[in-house]
C-alpha cells in the first residue's frame, strides 16, 4: 500500500495512509501514516460501529495536516475493543498549520 | 489445485486474524519487498473542508460486476479497480484470501469507508469526494510487484490528478 501511497504523492496529492503493519510502513517509508495496533482487516475498527470508523478518520485527517517530516508514523493510542468512542465527537480543526 | 491453494491461504488468514502477533512477525520476514527510496512530499495548503478526497484500498475491494482479482497468481495482481463515488456498498465485494475479511464482508466501511465519508461531505468536513475511488489487492510480490510500481500505481496517480483530487487517504486491509 505504501508504494501506490508514494506514487500517488510524487504526482502532487497529499496523501495520508492507515497502517496496521508499522514495521512494512518503517520500511516503506509513505509520506505520513496514522498506525493502529489492531488486527488485519480492520483499519476503520469494527462493523457497524460508525463512531468508531469516524474517530480514525478524524485521526488521520488530524495527522495530515500536523505531520511535518516525511516518513512520520503516528501511533494512535485506540486499544483494540477497549475504548468508548463518542458519537457527538466533532471534527478538529482540519486546516494547514501555515497558511498558504 | 488451484481451490487448494485458495484454501491454504484463506485458513491462514483467519489463523493470523486470531493470532495478530503472527500477523505482525510474518509482515516484518516478508519484508524487503519494498525498499525505501527517497519519500515524496507534496504540502497540502487548503483546509479539508476545500478538498477533493479520493479513497484508495488495497483491501481487494471492487464493483461485483468487475472481475475479481486473480488469487491463483502466487504473486498477487496489481490490476486495479475504478470505484465510482455513488456506487452502494451492496454493489462492491471482496477478493482477497490473504487476509480474514469476514467483518468486512459485513460492513465494508471498515476497510472502504465511503459511507462515512459522504457524511463528512454532507457535514461540511470534507469538500468533495473524487469521481472514482480505487481498489487493489495487497500481497502484491515478484513480477505483480513491478507491474504495480511500473504501471498500475502511476496510471492511478495520473487519474487522481485528472480528477483535480487534492487528498488521497489509503487503507489497508
Amino acid at each position: 500500500m505504501g508504494l501506490v501511497q508514494k506514487a500517488i504523492e510524487s504526482v502532487g496529492i497529499a496523501t495520508i495512509g492507515i497502517s496496521l503493519a508499522r514495521e512494512v510502513t518503517a520500511q516503506v517509508k509513505p509520506p505520513r501514516t496514522v498506525f493502529l495496533r489492531w488486527p488485519f482487516g480492520h483499519p476503520l475498527g469494527e462493523a457497524g460501529a460508525v463512531a468508531q470508523q469516524r474517530t480514525v478518520l478524524f485521526a488521520a485527517f488530524e495527522a495530515l495536516y500536523a505531520i511535518d517530516t516525511p516518513g512520520t508514523i503516528v501511533d494512535l493510542p485506540f486499544r483494540w475493543r477497549r475504548e468508548v468512542y463518542s458519537a457527538a465527537a466533532k471534527p478538529p480543526d482540519l486546516v494547514p498549520r501555515i497558511p498558504s | 489445485m488451484a481451490d487448494l491453494t485458495r484454501f491454504k491461504h484463506q485458513l491462514l488468514a483467519r489463523f493470523i486474524a486470531a493470532f495478530p502477533a503472527l500477523g505482525r512477525r510474518w509482515a516484518t520476514a516478508a519484508g524487503g519487498w519494498e525498499s525505501a527510496a527517497a519519500i515524496p512530499w507534496t504540502a497540502l495548503t487548503k483546509p479539508l473542508h476545500q478538498c477533493r478526497l479520493a479513497l484508495v484500498t488495497t483491501a481487494g475491494v471492487h464493483l461485483r460486476d468487475q472481475p475479481p482479482f486473480d488469487m491463483t497468481d502466487p504473486e498477487g495482481d496489481a490490476t486495479f479497480r475504478a470505484i465510482a463515488t455513488d456506487t452502494a456498498l451492496d454493489d462492491l465485494t471482496i477478493t482477497h484470501d490473504y487476509y480474514d475479511h469476514g467483518d468486512a464482508d459485513r460492513d465494508l466501511n471498515i476497510v472502504f469507508p465511503l459511507e462515512r465519508l459522504r457524511d463528512l461531505v454532507a457535514e461540511g468536513t470534507i469538500g468533495s469526494l473524487a469521481e472514482f475511488h480505487y481498489g487493489f489487492m495487497g500481497h502484491i510480490i515478484g513480477t505483480q510487484l513491478s507491474r504495480l510500481t511500473g504501471a498500475s500505481a502511476p496510471e492511478v496517480a495520473r487519474r487522481l490528478r485528472a480528477d483535480a483530487v487534492d487528498v488521497v487517504l489509503l487503507t489497508p486491509a
